[in-house]
């Protein structure tokens, strides 16, 4: 029964999602599922009942004058306008594009690394003094050292998925199975995603933990001293790097998806579609658009500006009740 | 030998208002009916008869409901003719034989063919 779900979804691929068009699948559907339950009682095989079913199933041409959808239909049989991807495809994109993830996001936290080598060594300059040039030398050097290397890694991800340019300048599609094989591929990704995600936020929040103890425990010593801003972005870095990998790789997900339009069948895969909640007006929109990121901006300043970490927390209960409350009262 | 579907199309309608002469009928049932009651020699494809349902619902010759089955209790749409149908399905009916007079006149016969009569 699967096999003739997907014929049928296949057929209908690169048609707009109308109420006729919508109508006629079901209709057919209903009738070669009779057909096909009936074959089997007659005694046929899987194969068989699926065999007969599709071979009578006939023509979209037909349809095409009823359904209103003639210059769909057409444009499908003089040119492929929407190139179907293959399963192979779509595996070598999602794993390229896994890789240009790492790649990417591995580029990112050298580039913010690169404030840690002149930090130590100019920590390390402070305290030995025959030294001191030598040292002042080398942490400029490091640090551009470590630029490079980033920037490299930035360079080389970016070329390395040249390849798949073609899936935005040219118009492709992807029939029904695969986009359910990518949408079940998305959803199993979403934990490691969550885990991902929360890590990267709570190593970001907890930059400010190094300075905070290396001041407690080391406060004699200049050299630690020195050095706790350099576990500052060590932190940050782990903590944007686990950010940048996670997003990156829900978002190929997320393209791939989003190759099928939403007015096609296979489209109306495309997540969130419906989920998307409805404002009354634009304004409202707008202003929903930013309060989480206005939220997380009170947190940082009131945070940062009174330094009370114990308390400032309570906002995120808050903002998430609040969030709850006026998008009810706004939406349509 | 097959039917040729470009002959039979003008016909498909006056099956289909036959077969639900007497009750409503649902797309299965119909393209059952119409193997069966042609021994076999004429299968209508899914598409020509759900492309004739929607053309003859447009004009008026039958109508659609949803309603569940007998004898599995499925919901399935149900089609029923209406008046219009009745007397459309006469005009094809009178159209046919007039049509099969004329073509009557031009086929070969008897001692040239095996046919049976």
């Amino acid at each position: 029964m699967e096999t003739i779900k997907n014929y049928l979804e296949t057929m209908f691929l690169n048609l707009p999602n109308t109420p006729e068009v919508y109508r006629a699948k079901s209709e057919l559907l209903q009738m070669m599922e009779d057909k096909y339950t009936e074959l089997k009682e007659e005694g046929k095989s899987e194969n068989e009942a699926i065999g007969i079913v599709i071979s009578e199933f006939g023509n979209l041409d037909e349809l095409a004058a009823d359904l209103g959808i003639a210059n769909f239909v057409q444009s499908n049989s003089q040119m492929p306008a929407g190139r179907a991807l293959s399963l192979e495809e779509v595996k070598g994109y999602l794993a390229d594009h896994a890789k240009h993830a790492y790649m990417t996001s591995l580029g990112v936290m050298f580039c913010i690394l690169s404030f840690c080598g002149p930090i130590f060594l100019s920590a390390a300059a402070e305290i030995s003094p025959r030294y001191e040039d030598l040292l002042d030398a080398f942490a400029g050097a490091a640090f551009f050292l470590i630029v490079a290397i980033g920037v490299g890694l930035l360079v080389y991800s970016g070329v390395s998925v040249g390849k798949w340019k073609y899936l935005k300048t040219e118009r492709c599609v992807t029939d029904f199975a695969t986009t359910e094989y990518i949408h079940q591929r998305m959803e199993s990704y979403k934990g490691t995603y969550a885990v991902l995600l929360t890590v990267g936020i709570i190593l970001c929040i907890l930059c400010v933990l190094p300075p905070i103890i290396f001041d407690a425990v080391w406060s004699s010593s200049a050299f630690w001293e020195d050095c706790s801003g350099a576990f500052l972005f060590v932190f940050v870095a782990v903590g944007v790097f686990l950010i940048v990998m996670g997003s990156m790789r829900l978002d190929s997900y997320k393209q791939l998806l989003h190759l099928n339009g939403q007015g096609t069948v296979g489209g109306s895969y495309v997540p969130n579609q419906q989920n998307e909640p409805q404002y009354i007006n634009k304004t409202a929109a707008a202003v929903m658009s930013v309060y989480w990121p206005t939220v997380t901006c009170l947190y940082l300043i009131w945070s940062f500006l009174s330094f009370d970490w114990y308390i400032t927390w309570i906002i995120w209960p808050i903002a998430g009740i609040v969030h709850t409350l006026v998008k009810n009262m706004l939406a349509k | 030998m097959d039917i040729s579907s470009d002959v039979i199309r003008g016909y498909n309608d006056t099956m289909i208002l036959y077969l639900l002469w007497e009750q409503p009928s649902y797309g299965y049932e119909i393209s059952k009916q119409i193997k069966t009651l042609s021994d076999g020699k004429y299968i209508i494809k899914e598409t020509t008869l759900y492309s004739a349902f929607t053309r003859m619902e447009k004009n008026g010759y039958i109508e659609s409901f949803s309603s569940q089955s007998t004898d599995t209790g499925k919901r399935r749409t149900y089609y029923r003719i209406t008046e219009a149908g009745r007397k459309y399905y006469r005009e094809k009916c009178e159209e046919w034989v007039l049509t099969q007079e004329v073509v009557e006149k031009f086929i070969l016969k008897g001692d040239n063919r095996n046919g049976n009569d």
